[in-house]
């Protein structure tokens, strides 16, 4: 199909950002023709205010440049200004006499600089503040001259004073009316505005109206209706502007104060559109950018035959762009009797807050000193929405409070569906760059189910991007030796098969030559993992079951006949007694897990000690599960400790000899006496009238923690699984020296529970724990 | 599924070697969201993993339950065979025995006792067509007046006040996709953040689009924290509530007279009541601050739409029907309703809560909303199944009245259908001890329930991955769920098995069916002409459609998608308003010296009903694995009640223990209490026997109850 011709006319930012809307929604649906009057591609006017402070250069602040029109196959004309538009032939014809046809036609006139019809207005160096040639000459007065007068106390004259300041001149603002920025401003937040611009050194001429530029050729001063006089070296004028509608209104389109369009932004002529501050919608017409690019994403739209809504009309609001000048303006902020006010003035913070409301609703506001709030606001005015008790807080607050995810530790849940942490998504967010909840939800899953948390996303991500933020996830390797993670570190060691400790070093690069303290016996632990067969150098010796000793720092032995569960006979304590005698043992203690331990043995005498005591002796050196402590000992309560008694000895059978991350230390109460201790255990059993409470994530050590309630099972066979599940889970996922607790607040509770609760897991996990234990035990054996 | 995170390869999983995609509808609340459950088979272990579908209503949305909905289907503890006691123990039979054992026992109680000794228990998770064939199972097979169900203690409510004020109770008066664009939600009694999660999206696109959400519960929950103003009522009170609502609506004339003028009945009197009342005392009844009743009643009315949904928290009261009477009643007063984005919303809390109470299983009611008392209906139905008029019984009572005539010796049978009325029902060792009279206790169940427990004979039932099936959802929607999941062992579809007892009970030419669709295809005629009007739906439009909103009275027609833009369904197409006394006529408990809080009951997030399905999924059991009370702080200090202990909660009916949690945001008077667990931790043993006397919902939001620490 051919393409159909559209002209733009207009090269300012209102326009192309159309264009720019239209080659999204359809590449190649137009051939398009520019004509600009200004010699320039597109650029940003905004930022002129920028050029003229001194912040950015001229070149800076070009949106489009050359390449990108050509890209487009978008014909430029700059310099060329259209004179008339003949709607009947569809033509438009250029000053420079040039005449293009076209099937849709868009105008983009933009305003033009309001210059007061006074006497001198013509002089040398009276200026308007438009354009970047305005800027330009702004820029070489500055260079010879001393003296400004800026006319207008508005946002523009401001801005524009503020740049001549910059550029090192002298600047008197001319207002005609008794305060700054009436039209945006009341007279509180102006007196607060002027006092602040006077500090920066502008010097106010207010309720003065300027009757003649006076001077020769060129300015030399103003006379005012007064009769006083002012004298200056340049003249800037900047009392408004006016929609630049002449043509159009020639050319026999409907206008105003602008031309007159639609919800689609149509004229009252078919095919010719118009868009920007030459618009005038519902019978207003915007001079600020969003409402503008709002507009012309709309155009954009239906010139391609998109379906859509139609332009609603916006809430404007302002904001100076003055540096260290926090001023912010919306809607009606002049109270009357039909509305209500609250009114915040805080002289000496310089901080000033007033919000009108009608029925509840906030129709406007001025803000001065701390403007924070001013989206909020402008949210609320364009919504229409109610405003809540908690909004108001907001508003007057003078700093924005916490947010509630800030105050979330990094392993809470996000994502309850998907049991997403904080932390996961600021690493996915930092790691991957995301910075939408859309992309966080693709990435982490977080929201991706019910989207409940979708709020919480949103407030995660804009907490992130405040300046509040400071949370880091940092790589954390396993020791100052290697750049490795713990996690990376057993990956390579199962890819390449690594099989012992030198290996590991000499093939993931160690830094060290022989590793340190942190990373030998955690290799070792991994190896131990990867290949249950793999030998280690045994601190103690063991030979079996009722042959077994730790070695001591002295040189000398230690032993601990078993007792399952914390239970002993005379039989066994005459034994004990008579190898205690026998052998001269200088040390009996009793364990706090209710076990009797011999210290000081001579290694020359375990031999016959083993064989005189032949009682089954348990080896709960390092890192293992250790003795369990029970309650049979406990003299306050009279409760049946059988139950208790017999699962402490089943598991404890189990477990035997059995390597972990960390000591599991554990503890089962027949009672809710909770004589063993078990909440500060890594895990606690409570036996109750329902079945067995358990507790895991205790410790008893120097940071004492109490444990969290892991589930409750109604069986003795159901807390047996759920143990045993829980220890080779802890085995298989916890870095080495990983505390039971800190492995838990790492993988997190629930999904510890997801895992044991779902039975086929739990076996397989069973099943595991059982297989590492013959294997060990085989490895014991042949150790010694 | 869950993933173990496991570091060595050793362990880690196989390779897929296949995989099956099943399409169906999560069981779990009447959203109804559509999702494929799909089955990855390695060598060694099948694991699954579900993921939503695209639709008008969840639009492929799914919660926590949904994801793992399968759990409790794939369970090994589901039944495969049918289960008979001997001697205390189930011991598994085949299908013949069954069934004859039911037409041996059943024939006997009729013969002796009457053919109304039995009764039929019913559910709102089963599909419309098996509710409907349980109805007319009931009618036609057993000849007894005693069918009803578990909706009556979930939905009753809201039904009879719509029934009462419109003249139709359909769920939503419009569509899910208005609420975006409503001004005002008022969020009543109802916790959708956890029992409806993939809602919660609609309403916070209005919070979005400036709407003013106001939410009325006792206690904060994930659903209030979304509001602008959340009214932190007295339980119980929200009839005085919704009067101090009124009242200021109409001292600021912020009423639509031309809309009352024109489409109410009844105005003047609820006008002179309210004025009666003085909002000082409704401040001081309902605990709710005046500023914020009057800042709640002026945004609702003076915002130019609005709509109002209601649940449980304000239907299970005894006076339950009245209070949601008093909830339409603003939106009558304020013309916010029949138009654009202004309408009410009953939020069901049931898969099946809409369906299942239009066809039938509903004690006084018959196919298409209609009244089994009316005579017009009687013998259109009667047409329908081909019997006679007078050979269709009469109405017979509400479900927990079924139970009272159980424990009086006039009911002997039971046969229940995918429910666990001891759990689920007020004093609920009441109704244990009832259900354990009965000479003969059938229950068709998936799992050996609580009540299930209790039963002579269990009949094993498919799950919802397996049987297809109609499902109405929160909105009036009529869905299609396709199943076709592999059934366990010897398990049949709930409606193969009322046909085969039917069979043999000597009824089998009016329960000839072969498949869903069939039952489908009698419901549409039977439903023709009738409130609830099915008869334009086919299962090729459900599928083609993607579900239909009833009345759809023919097939030509699209569905109804707003309701009463004209007129409302009484005959003078008028809507009727009417007084609702803030005190109501069945007194409620209110705390005394020996019983001084309140407690009410709700749902948690990861669980359904009485859990009997959630709690065997280990996901979902993984959140929530036992009860709760949540109590305020400074409640707890004065009970002495730490945080995470075990408390016993007692009332004059009964005790529970449970595990106590702290929370600043609950009513210093109340405690709150979960109801998805059974025997000590279930919290109706609390819940007094009196019902509403409209609609016999029995009072689960409101008990006196007492609190102690067990003792260390």
């Amino acid at each position: 199909m051919k393409k159909k011709k559209l002209i733009l006319i207009g090269n300012g930012m209102a326009g192309i950002n159309c264009i720019e809307e239209i080659l999204k929604n359809n590449p190649n649906m137009f051939d398009i023709t520019v004509f600009g009057s200004e010699p320039h591609f597109n650029y940003n006017r905004i930022m002129l205010s920028t050029v003229l402070q001194g912040g950015t250069k001229v070149e800076d602040i070009t949106l489009h440049n050359r390449a990108w029109y050509d890209s487009n196959g978008i014909k430029l004309y700059t310099g060329e200004t259209v004179v008339k538009v003949d709607p009947d032939k569809k033509v438009i014809r250029t000053d420079k006499d040039r005449e293009v046809s076209y099937d849709k036609l868009i105008f983009a006139t933009g305003s033009v600089p309001f210059v007061l019809p006074i006497p001198g207005a013509d002089k040398e160096g009276v200026v308007s503040f438009r354009t970047i040639e305005d800027c330009q000459k702004m820029i070489n007065i500055s260079k010879n001259h001393k003296k400004a007068i800026v006319i207008g106390g508005g946002l523009l004259g401001l801005e524009a004073a503020r740049g001549l300041l910059n550029l090192g001149m002298e600047v008197d603002v001319v207002h005609i009316a008794n305060y700054l920025m009436e039209r945006q401003l009341d007279q509180t937040a102006a007196k607060m505005l002027q006092q602040e611009l006077e500090k920066q050194g502008m010097n106010f001429l207010l309720e003065k109206e300027t009757e003649e530029i006076i001077g020769d050729s060129r300015v030399e001063g103003l006379r005012f209706k007064d009769g006083s006089i002012v004298s200056a070296d340049a003249v800037v004028m900047a009392v408004g502007v006016r929609p630049n509608v002449q043509m159009a209104k020639d050319s026999g389109l409907e206008t105003n104060r602008a031309i007159v369009v639609n919800d689609y932004l149509q004229t009252s002529i078919p095919d010719i559109y118009a868009v920007g501050e030459c618009v005038e919608h519902r019978g207003m017409v915007y001079g600020l950018v969003k409402p503008l690019y709002e507009q012309g994403r709309i155009l954009a739209k239906h010139i391609c035959g998109i379906e859509e809504n139609g332009y609603q009309g916006s809430t404007l609001s302002t904001q100076l762009k003055i540096s260290g000048v926090d001023v912010f303006s919306v809607g009606q902020f002049h109270a009357d009797e039909t509305s209500k006010t609250i009114t915040q003035y805080d002289e000496l913070a310089g901080i000033y807050k007033k919000i009108v409301l009608k029925e509840d609703k906030v129709i406007g506001s001025v803000m001065f000193g701390d403007t924070k709030a001013g989206n909020k606001l402008l949210d609320m005015i364009s919504k229409q929405k109610v405003i809540t008790d908690e909004e108001k807080m907001f508003v007057l607050q003078s700093s924005s409070q916490d947010s509630q995810v800030a105050a979330m530790e990094q392993t809470d849940l996000i994502c309850n569906c998907n049991g997403v942490t904080k932390g996961t998504i600021i690493e996915a967010c930092q790691s991957q760059e995301l910075t939408t909840a859309e992309e966080v939800k693709k990435c982490t899953k977080a929201s991706s189910a019910c989207g409940g948390c979708k709020p919480l996303v949103t407030d995660l991500l804009a907490y992130m991007q405040s300046e509040d933020f400071d949370e880091v996830i940092e790589k954390e390797t396993l020791c100052g030796c290697t750049t490795l993670t713990d996690e990376e570190i057993v990956t390579e060691m199962q890819l390449r098969s690594l099989h012992s400790i030198n290996e590991v070093m000499h093939e993931l690069k160690w830094r060290t030559e022989d590793g340190c303290p942190t990373c030998r016996p955690a290799l070792q632990y991994y190896l131990g993992m990867i290949y249950p067969e793999y030998e280690t150098k045994q601190e103690s010796l063991f030979i079996n079951e009722r042959m077994n000793a730790t070695r001591q720092a002295d040189g000398t032995y230690s032993l601990t006949p078993q007792m399952y569960g914390g239970l002993t006979n005379a039989e066994e304590l005459r034994k004990v007694a008579d190898v205690v005698e026998k052998y001269q043992i200088p040390n009996v203690a009793i364990t706090s897990e209710q076990r009797l331990h011999l210290t000081g043995v001579r290694k020359e005498d375990l031999e016959s000690i083993w064989k005189d005591l032949d009682l089954p002796l348990s080896s709960t050196y390092g890192n293992t599960v250790q003795n369990i402590k029970t309650c049979i000992g406990e003299t306050v309560c009279k409760c049946d400790k059988h139950d208790a008694l017999r699962l402490a000895v089943q598991i404890e059978k189990k477990t035997d000899y059995l390597t972990t991350p960390y000591r599991v230390k554990m503890g089962i109460s027949s009672c809710m006496h909770n004589g063993a201790g078990s909440t500060t255990k890594d895990i606690g059993i409570i036996q109750f009238d329902r079945g067995w409470e358990v507790y895991v994530g205790g410790s008893s050590g120097r940071n004492a923690r109490t444990g969290q309630l892991l589930c409750v099972a109604e069986t003795e066979q159901e807390v047996y699984e759920i143990i045993i599940g829980f220890i080779q889970y802890y085995r298989e996922t916890a870095k080495y020296a990983e505390r039971s607790w800190e492995w838990i607040d790492r993988i997190n509770l629930l999904h510890i529970r997801e895992v044991l609760f779902d039975s086929e897991l739990r076996q397989q996990l069973i099943e595991a724990l059982e297989s590492d234990s013959y294997q060990n035990k085989q490895v014991l054996l042949s150790n010694k | 599924m869950t993933e173990m995170l496991l570091r060595y390869f050793r362990k880690r999983q196989q390779q897929v070697e296949t995989e099956k995609v099943y399409d169906t509808q999560c069981p779990f609340c009447s959203m109804q969201c559509k999702m494929q459950l799909i089955e990855q088979s390695t060598v060694t272990r099948k694991t699954y993993k579900t993921v939503g579908k695209d639709n008008p209503t969840s639009e492929g949305r799914l919660c926590i339950k949904g994801l793992n909905a399968h759990q409790h289907a794939v369970h090994n503890d589901r039944i495969k065979h049918p289960l008979l006691k001997v001697n205390g123990e189930f011991v598994r039979i085949s299908w013949d025995e069954a069934i004859n054992l039911i037409k041996e026992k059943f024939t006997e109680i009729q013969t002796e006792h009457g053919n109304n000794a039995l009764s039929v228990y019913g559910s709102a998770t089963i599909t419309n067509e098996e509710a409907y064939l349980l109805g007319k199972f009931a009618r036609v097979a057993l000849g007894t007046r005693y069918i009803d169900y578990n909706g009556r203690l979930c939905m009753s409510a809201a039904a009879s006040a719509a029934a009462q004020t419109f003249g139709m109770d359909r769920g939503f008066t419009n569509t899910i996709q208005e609420i975006p664009h409503s001004r005002c939600l008022i969020l009543a009694g109802t916790n959708v953040a956890e029992c409806q999660p993939t809602i919660m999206p609609y309403f916070e696109k209005a919070k979005e689009n400036g709407s003013f959400i106001i939410a009325i519960d006792p206690r904060e929950t994930a659903t209030t924290k979304m509001a602008d103003l959340h009214l932190k009522v007295k339980p119980g009170m929200d009839a005085a509530l919704t009067n101090g609502l009124l009242k200021v609506i109409l001292e600021e004339n912020l009423i639509d007279e031309q809309f009352i003028a024109e489409r109410v009945n009844g105005f003047n009197e609820v006008r002179e009541y309210v004025a009666s009342l003085d909002l000082e005392e409704i401040s001081e009844q309902t605990g709710v601050p005046l500023d914020q009743i009057k800042k709640a009643a002026t945004v609702f009315g003076r915002e130019e739409s609005g709509m109002i949904f209601t649940a449980r928290g304000i239907e299970q009261q005894t006076d339950g029907s009245a209070s949601v009477r008093n909830f339409l009643n603003i939106l009558l007063a304020t013309g916010k309703i029949g138009k654009e984005y202004s309408g009410y919303g009953a939020v069901t809390g049931q898969g099946n809560g809409q369906g299942a109470r239009e066809h039938g299983q509903k004690a006084d009611q018959l196919p298409g909303y209609r009244s089994i008392e009316n005579e017009e209906h009687r013998n259109y139905i009667a047409d329908v199944w081909g019997i006679r008029e007078q050979d269709l019984p009469r109405k017979g009572v509400s479900a927990f009245e079924m139970i009272q005539k159980i424990d009086e010796g006039e009911i002997k049978g039971m046969f229940l259908m995918c429910s666990n009325p001891v759990v689920s029902n007020p004093s609920a060792e009441f109704v244990k001890k009832a259900l354990e009279k009965l000479d003969f206790f059938v229950a068709v169940d998936m799992f050996i329930s609580e009540s299930a427990r209790l039963a002579d004979l269990i009949l094993p039932a498919t799950s919802y991955l397996e049987t297809p099936g109609t499902m109405t959802n929160v909105e009036g929607r009529v869905t299609l769920r396709e199943a076709s999941f592999p059934i366990r062992g010897e398990a049949k579809h709930d409606w193969q098995i009322i046909c085969d007892v039917a069979e043999a009970l000597g009824k089998g030419e009016y329960f000839a069916f072969s498949s869903p669709e069939e039952i489908f295809n009698e419901l549409r005629v039977a439903t023709r002409g009738g409130i609830a009007d099915y008869s334009g739906i086919t299962y090729d439009r459900l599928r083609e459609e993607k579900g239909i909103l009833w009345p759809c009275p023919d097939q030509d027609h699209p569905g109804t998608k707003r309701l009463f833009g004209q007129e409302f369904a009484h005959a003078d197409g008028k809507a009727k308003m009417v007084v609702v006394q803030s005190e109501p006529e069945i007194p409620k408990e209110k705390p005394t010296e020996e019983f001084p809080l309140y407690l009410t009951t709700g749902r948690v997030m990861s669980h359904y009903l009485t859990g009997v399905q959630t709690r065997k999924s280990s996901t979902l059991a993984a959140r929530e694995f036992e009860s709760y009370m949540e109590i305020h702080p400074s409640t707890a200090e004065k009970f002495h009640i730490k945080d995470n202990t075990l408390v016993k909660i007692e009332s004059k009916r009964g005790s529970i223990v449970v595990r106590s949690k702290w929370s600043q945001t609950i009513r210093k008077d109340t405690v709150f209490v979960p109801f998805h667990w059974a025997d000590s931790q279930n919290v109706n043993r609390l819940v007094s026997k009196k019902l509403d006397p409209t609609c016999r919902m029995p009072g689960f939001k409101v008990s006196a109850v007492k609190i102690s620490p067990i003792a260390n």
